[in-house]
């Protein structure tokens, strides 16, 4: 599903962001990206979602090249990753529903497959119940769920979430853990980036350790450390 | 459905983002505004300057001892002038008619006059104001001597294919420097009074001594037919009056223009401010997978509604404005014949040129955000 063969991504000036990194995970697979902040998860992420190209190395996302990927296919592959950030990024002047329907808009969705899936997903993540509240309106651990509903409605192929507990109190962590679990169990694979130590190991789920922009690490069922 | 959206989408952050809109607007409306009154005032000073220009006409008195023949010669040539748009003959009593009505309540004055003192006239009026001197040159041989732009001039030289001391009364000339020859035009060298018999083709010509041999007696010549003073340009005026226009044009001009250059920029400025404050927004939208157009098209929307509500205010208080001015104007000084002149199309483009600053702005403003 992601395959990162030799990728260095060096910042100007001079500041590596990651280096030689050799990564695979296959489709269907859950994977925690850990490290301490600077340690390269989020360039890590940031490469996926091909918000910068590498400086050197070549980034394969289901089956496609992002190298060889054209300007106009970008918002296709963008469509393809679903995205939950630890700052939420919802539009904060849009209600719950328009929210998600967002993502279904940009793709080109008719208005009545719209009107059925947001309420569908938003029931699925516990928020039935808010659907025509503002972003604002919510607590942290509602509003991510928002996130994590507006990244899966599309059912995308692959899910990245940075951090995506890393302003949550515990108890809402585990909420959205298991939401991003139940997500794994659909199919998707789920890329997730934390220094949520507990979490991880908790899971026992495949962990890939960054250091210096180095993969230090990298087993199945491991752990924080 | 995707229109209904982006319009929706559109006319939602306009009223969200009210400070912003509003701020946008009211740019807008400054702007075009000065504009639509900088553009009022030179367009009335051009049409009242292009007023007085189409008033410039020659007129020709005849006097009274020419024969209806030579009257008669003399209309035919005057017709045959490429320079000449249109021309009207005034008989002695069309010309007391019209003093007549000039001066209406004033009747006692003329009642003193005996018979009809004023003489019969041609009135020409010329496709372009600035050959004026050229017509006239060829009624008023002293002003061919003196304004003649072909005599001796250092720009136009003249060439003569012979010599004149030979007796020889036709031989060909060749002005260089674009000099205006044309048929009948008199001219002088050295002291000798040419006339031009042959229309010319590019700057060659045949020329034949005038039968007078000096510039006082092809005057007097001339004067036969057309009397002391028988050509009367607008001179002074003529002159006047075309370098007005070409500095309103040329000024006014400018001056549009560095307005409109001022208004893109106030108003790209303030679009791109706007768009500033919601780049977040933007960046969320490509993050989840929006193409490029699905996010500029509500933008675009709105800057199109923002350019038509702010030109269409600026319309109205330039009409509101352009009527008071107009008023005044009419009222003090009437001879300058104000109307209001392109109000139509002028107001029209200012309402086009809002809705064009709105969306460029707003998709120009917006591209930075948009790479990545």
């Amino acid at each position: 599903m992601i395959r990162f063969e030799n990728v260095t991504k060096i910042y100007d000036p001079n500041i590596v962001g990651l280096q030689d990194v050799n990564v695979h995970i296959g489709r269907g697979d859950f994977a925690f990206l850990v490290g301490h902040s600077g340690s390269g998860k989020s360039t890590f992420i940031r490469l996926l979602l091909k918000e910068f190209e590498p400086s050197r190395g070549s980034i394969t996302v289901a089956g496609r090249n992002l190298q060889r990927m054209r300007r106009g296919a970008l918002p296709h592959h963008r469509r393809n990753i679903g995205c939950v950030f630890q700052d939420f990024k919802l539009l904060p002047n849009r209600t719950v529903a328009e929210n998600v329907a967002y993502a279904l808009r940009v793709t080109g969705q008719p208005a009545r497959a719209i009107r059925r899936k947001v309420p569908e997903i938003l029931q699925l993540v516990g928020l039935g119940e808010k659907m025509s509240n503002l972003p604002d309106e919510l607590s942290a651990g509602e509003q991510q769920r928002v996130s994590v509903a507006r990244a899966f409605v599309n059912h995308p192929s692959l899910l990245v979430a940075d951090e995506p507990t890393g302003n949550l109190d515990p108890d809402t962590s585990v909420g959205i853990m298991q939401l991003l679990y139940r997500i794994n169990r659909t199919g998707t694979t789920v890329l997730m980036a934390t220094h949520d130590r507990e979490m991880v190991d908790k899971m026992r789920k495949r962990v890939i350790a960054l250091e210096g922009g180095k993969v230090i690490r990298d087993e199945d069922k491991g752990l924080y450390r | 459905m995707r229109f209904r959206f982006f319009l929706g989408e559109a006319l939602d952050s306009l009223t969200r983002n009210w400070v912003m809109s509003v701020a946008a607007i009211v740019t807008v409306l400054v702007s075009m505004f000065v504009l639509g009154i900088g553009a009022f005032v030179f367009f009335n000073l051009q049409n009242a300057t292009s007023g007085v220009r189409n008033k410039l006409e020659i007129e020709v008195f005849i006097k009274n001892t020419a024969s209806q023949d030579q009257v008669n010669q003399l209309g035919d040539q005057i017709k045959g002038m490429p320079e000449v748009k249109s021309m009207d003959f005034v008989s002695k009593d069309e010309a007391l008619q019209r003093l007549r009505d000039s001066m209406k309540g004033h009747e006692d004055v003329l009642a003193a006059l005996s018979g009809n003192p004023l003489p019969a006239s041609f009135e020409i009026f010329l496709k372009d104001t600035n050959q004026t001197n050229l017509v006239a040159s060829r009624f008023y041989n002293n002003q061919t001597v003196d304004n003649s732009p072909v005599a001796d001039s250092a720009d136009n030289p003249i060439t003569l294919a012979g010599d004149l001391s030979d007796g020889a009364t036709n031989m060909t000339v060749t002005a260089g420097g674009g000099a205006q020859f044309a048929k009948d035009m008199y001219f002088h060298i050295d002291n000798e009074v040419m006339r031009v018999t042959d229309n010319p083709n590019g700057d060659t010509m045949n020329i034949a001594r005038a039968q007078a041999g000096t510039k006082a007696e092809a005057h007097s010549k001339g004067a036969e037919i057309y009397g002391e003073d028988g050509v009367k340009t607008g001179g002074n005026t003529t002159a006047r009056v075309n370098a007005v226009a070409n500095y309103t044009l040329i000024g006014g001009s400018g001056f549009v223009i560095l307005l409109a250059v001022a208004s893109v920029l106030l108003i790209s400025n303030t679009i791109r401010l706007s768009i500033f404050a919601r780049r977040r927004e933007v960046e969320i939208m490509r993050l989840v997978g929006a193409t490029n157009w699905f996010i500029r098209w509500p933008f675009v929307m709105e800057g199109v509604f923002t350019g038509l509500l702010g030109a269409t205010a600026a319309v109205i208080l330039v009409i509101i404005v352009q009527n008071s001015i107009i008023d005044v104007i009419s009222s003090q000084l009437s001879f300058l014949g104000a109307e209001a002149v392109p109000t139509g199309w002028l107001l029209l483009s200012i309402i086009g040129g809002g809705i064009l600053l709105g969306s460029v702005g707003s998709a120009l403003a917006l591209r930075r955000f948009l790479k990545i």
